[in-house]
């Protein structure tokens, strides 16, 4: 039982962490090298030679940092993703932890990642990284709004708070289709949410990297499987809510969910690296002013939708 | 397969933007080499002595056009940009493989400023906070903001001089509020930069028109790359770098302007203010200049010009989005009048009166106008000004063009290590 | 609750390492000496209390517990690090005051507790095994008045948002601070619903210099 209940789901997790984190390495890499950016070596090799450099390289030192939270930040950023991983259902029993509450566990995850994401930035006593760390703080919250209520959005037809009741319920139509304003909020929301790409305000160029402008060795290594995990673990989540999940003919469900995540992941991935970085004031009024009205409006069709 | 960091003596820093096996970082904690591009003026030498003892264990260093400083054993000095990548490789793998020693740090591993606490809490002085740990003063006397009246805790540090997203060479002090720039002091200025020998060779004869629009357009092309990389746009910044290196009179700009306008540069990235007034855009002058509407290019003097029917292009707002569109219509223009001037085989006509892509030369070369940040900069957002900067080729003409040069350049490392904030 | 039915030794030990987590987090709250790791000591106990509520089948309030604390805690966090003059809050500060008084508000509330714990008698009403919890624990709190709840809370949330963007200094008509005018009723008319006094008066005092 011990092993069935722990063992097999810790197991699950793990795997979909490194995988995932691997996967999105390749990605990124291969969408870079197509879009002009001069590589040499293996695509598949690299991801793995930059670890073994991060590994080899010290972690450094700042003048007077806060050493536990800035060395902790890391990990628990990559054991948040770990969370939101777990309740992302492969198939109708092949989940890590079915709780019926998953549909809020993700929501808290996204709330945790906000104080992990400003404790990185703040703890480690530098300049750059504490504005990052300040910056991610002032729009998270606008993130963790919108992805709320499109979240409620999907839970309406199901009735429940749990992923899998969630997939279940898009047996007919898919909620991408039900409630066609969610997925393209779900998917913004989930650039800003991982601070990738055009919403990479936390981790910036301008910042000189950001909340991760002063790390390097092996918790900057920490620190970027993190957010490839939570990319991948937010697109496990968007396929789950928008995308049918395991639901799909001729493929076993599990193959399903993996395509309909690599999917995800290509779409945020292209749009990372064709978009400019958004200003961060001209972000606010995008979340504020359209977005957030948006979900409003999708919350309401979703409710209409349940209603009839 | 990635040593690292950034360079100038910009000629090197673009030559590994393009190589493959090089990977150059903005932050210096995150690279393995440092490589010290061009010589470094002796006043920039105790930022240079931070900037290295900041690098991770383990790492090394290479000194590109450069004397190494001779107290440092083990160092590799290299003079040839073609051999530059390589011996980074090489360098990169000897300290991986263990085979050659990291080098030491430089300084001592101290506070700047002494711990200077006091109380149960280590708060100083009575009540809850007071005293000055490690020097820096209790931020209580807060400025009043100039943005939206949120008064938040002000940071005055010290920035430069080798921060990647300033023009190689500049240092300023800087209050954020937020991050808002409430005041902005540059206290060096940037190294001069060189111009293409064409422009020099314009002042003593005539030249082909041909050569001297390219290389203009080049030299815009240059810096429409740095900023490209500032706003995230990876992609669009190596195809602007490497349409300047393949630049002839073929060559169009059609397909890099379409991408920045689909993927919302002018709309999206962090691009907004930074508006010059006229006698601002006057001190500048070239195209920042012509950005905010002043119709004054010593192009339009010149008879060969007028041949061509050249008559100068304009924007009106004069703020970083129109020195943007600015450019890419003086890019355009360059092209268009490189390809006329070729085609009727059309030189010069005047050798005292030239307009360099930096600004008018007349009797003196184009000057230092970076005190104009200090006007400029505050009230913008940090994206804002640094995308400002970018956008204002603020660095003066240095007396002698490209390669010859024996002076300036540096590497384009980063952060000086924040002291805080004597404010 | 649930409990009753049969539970592993594996809870019990959670229950206690966390609880232990719970006030020893708690505790530090107090020792520590800088605003941003006292919030986030708190939040730390309070996420351990979150998952023993979960352990005692409250799913949905331990859950809910995680993310309102999360957003509570860095909103509290920053705050105090923006207002309060310590740069970054990493500067050490002195992190208690009116000792007396709090030590003997904590004694007593200790103390009522303790005795309610140890002398109240709880009831005993096992629950039917096949009850949604997060189903059940909605209609007992809100019943039929779940609707009005949930408007009233987007109402909450648009005025919040109202309010700050009226108190902020850039208004609809230009910076607050500068005399804002309205358009005229009329084109080219005299500002709409303007006091005859000059603009001055609007700047309430407060004296922003520019530079």
């Amino acid at each position: 039982m011990i092993v069935e209940e722990l063992v097999l789901p810790v197991l699950m997790v793990f795997f979909m962490l490194a995988a995932g984190a691997y996967t999105v390495a390749v990605l990124d890499r291969v969408i870079a090298g197509a879009l002009g950016t001069p590589q040499t070596g293996s695509v598949w090799i690299a991801p793995l030679a930059r670890g073994a450099w991060l590994m080899t390289q010290h972690a450094n030192a700042t003048e007077a940092p806060d050493w536990r939270a800035w060395r902790l930040a890391p990990a628990l950023y990559l054991s948040l993703a770990a969370i939101g991983l777990a309740v992302v259902p492969w198939s109708g029993s092949l989940v890590a932890t079915d709780l019926v509450t998953s549909v809020v566990l993700w929501g808290s995850v996204e709330a945790l990642a906000t104080v992990v994401i400003f404790l990185h930035g703040w703890s480690a006593n530098a300049l750059f990284a504490l504005i990052g760390g300040y910056r991610y703080v002032a729009l998270g919250l606008s993130y963790i709004l919108i992805s709320m209520f499109v979240l409620i959005g999907v839970a309406l037809p199901a009735e429940s708070l749990q992923f899998t009741q969630v997939v279940a319920s898009q047996e007919e139509l898919w909620n991408v289709i039900r409630q066609p304003l969610g997925l393209p909020l779900f998917l913004i929301v989930g650039l800003g949410m991982t601070f990738w790409g055009p919403l990479n305000l936390a981790d910036s160029a301008d910042l000189a990297g950001g909340t991760a402008a002063e790390i390097s060795g092996p918790p900057r290594l920490v620190w970027d499987v993190a957010r490839a995990a939570m990319l991948v673990a937010f697109s496990g989540v968007a396929t789950s809510a928008f995308l049918g999940g395991w639901l799909g003919p001729w493929l076993p469900g599990p193959l399903w969910v993996a395509i309909k995540m690599l999917a995800v992941l290509l779409v945020l991935l292209l749009l990372g690296r064709l978009l400019p970085r958004l200003a961060p004031e001209r972000c606010v009024t995008l979340m504020w002013v359209i977005l957030l009205p948006l979900s409003f409006i999708d919350l309401v069709w979703a409710g209409v939708g349940a209603l009839l | 397969m990635f040593p690292v960091l950034g360079v100038q003596g910009d000629k090197a820093l673009r030559h590994l933007t393009l190589s493959p096996d090089i990977e150059l970082v903005d932050s210096p904690r995150h690279a393995s080499v440092l490589l010290v591009a061009g010589e470094i003026p002796a006043d920039r030498f105790e930022p240079l002595r931070r900037v290295h003892d900041q690098l991770p264990y383990p790492f090394t260093t290479l000194w590109f056009r450069c004397e190494p400083w001779p107290h440092l054993e083990n160092v590799t000095r290299i003079d040839d940009l073609d051999v530059l990548p390589a011996a980074l490789v090489t360098a990169y793998h000897e300290l991986m493989e263990g085979r050659r020693e990291s080098s030491p740090r430089i300084l001592l591993d101290k506070p700047p400023n002494p711990w200077e606490g006091a109380g149960d809490f280590g708060q100083g002085g009575e009540g809850m906070m007071g005293g000055v740990p490690y020097g820096r003063p209790m931020a209580m006397n807060m400025e009043d903001d100039i943005r939206d009246g949120l008064t938040l805790d002000s940071l005055t540090f010290r920035l430069g001089p080798f921060f990647f997203a300033f023009p190689p060479g500049m240092a300023a002090e800087i209050t954020l509020q937020g991050d808002l720039v409430q005041t902005w002091k540059t206290q060096r200025a940037p190294y001069p930069q060189s111009l293409d020998p064409v422009f020099f060779a314009a002042r003593k004869r005539l030249v082909p028109i041909a050569a001297l629009e390219l290389a203009r357009a080049r030299h815009h092309l240059y810096r429409l790359f740095h900023a490209l990389h500032l706003a995230g746009l990876e992609s669009a910044s190596l195809s602007a770098l490497r349409l300047a290196n393949n630049l002839s009179t073929t060559s169009t700009l059609d397909g890099l302007r379409r991408y920045l306008s689909r993927s919302g540069f002018f709309r999206l990235a962090a691009i907004k203010g930074g508006e010059l007034g006229p006698e601002q855009a006057r001190r500048i002058g070239g195209p920042a200049a012509r950005a905010a509407g002043l119709d004054e290019d010593l192009r339009s003097d010149d008879a060969g010009y007028r041949r061509l029917g050249f008559s100068p292009v304009c924007q009106a707002s004069g703020d970083t989005r129109a020195r943007w569109r600015q450019v890419l219509a003086e890019i355009d223009q360059s092209l268009q009048l490189a390809r006329q001037a070729e085609r009727d085989d059309v030189s010069t006509s005047e050798v005292d009166r030239i307009e360099t892509p930096r600004g008018p030369w007349l009797e003196k070369r184009p000057e230092d106008a970076s005190a104009l940040l200090d006007e400029i900069l505050p009230g913008q957002e940090w994206g804002d000004a640094l995308a400002t900067i970018a956008s204002l080729d603020v660095a003066a003409v240095a007396e002698a063009p490209l390669d010859t040069q024996t002076t300036g350049e540096s590497p384009i490392t980063e952060l000086s290590d924040d002291e805080g904030g004597p404010a | 609750m649930i409990e009753s039915m049969s539970h592993g030794i594996g809870v019990d030990i959670a229950f206690l390492l966390l609880a232990t987590l719970a006030v020893v987090t708690a505790w530090r709250v107090f020792r520590t000496d800088s605003m941003v790791r006292a919030s986030f000591f708190l939040l730390v106990s309070f996420i351990a209390v979150g998952v023993i509520m979960i352990l005692l089948a409250a799913e949905y309030l331990g859950v809910a517990m995680f993310f309102m604390m999360a957003v509570e805690m860095t909103v509290m966090a920053l705050f105090m690090v923006m207002f309060m003059m310590n740069p970054a809050g990493l500067n050490p500060m002195n992190m208690v005051h009116q000792e007396r008084i709090s030590i003997g508000a904590g004694v007593v509330s200790f103390l009522v507790l303790s005795a309610m714990a140890l002398l109240a008698v709880f009831p005993d009403r096992p629950v039917s095994a096949g009850l949604d919890p997060v189903r059940s624990l909605g209609n007992e709190m809100l019943g039929d008045s779940m609707l009005i709840f949930e408007s009233a809370g987007l109402v909450l949330l648009t005025t919040m948002i109202g309010v700050v963007v009226l108190s902020s200094h850039r208004g609809r008509y230009g910076a607050a601070t500068e005399g804002s005018l309205p358009p005229g009723l009329e084109s080219g008319g005299d500002p709409a619903g303007k006091p005859e006094e000059d603009e001055d008066g609007e700047d309430g005092g407060h004296h922003h210099h520019h530079h």
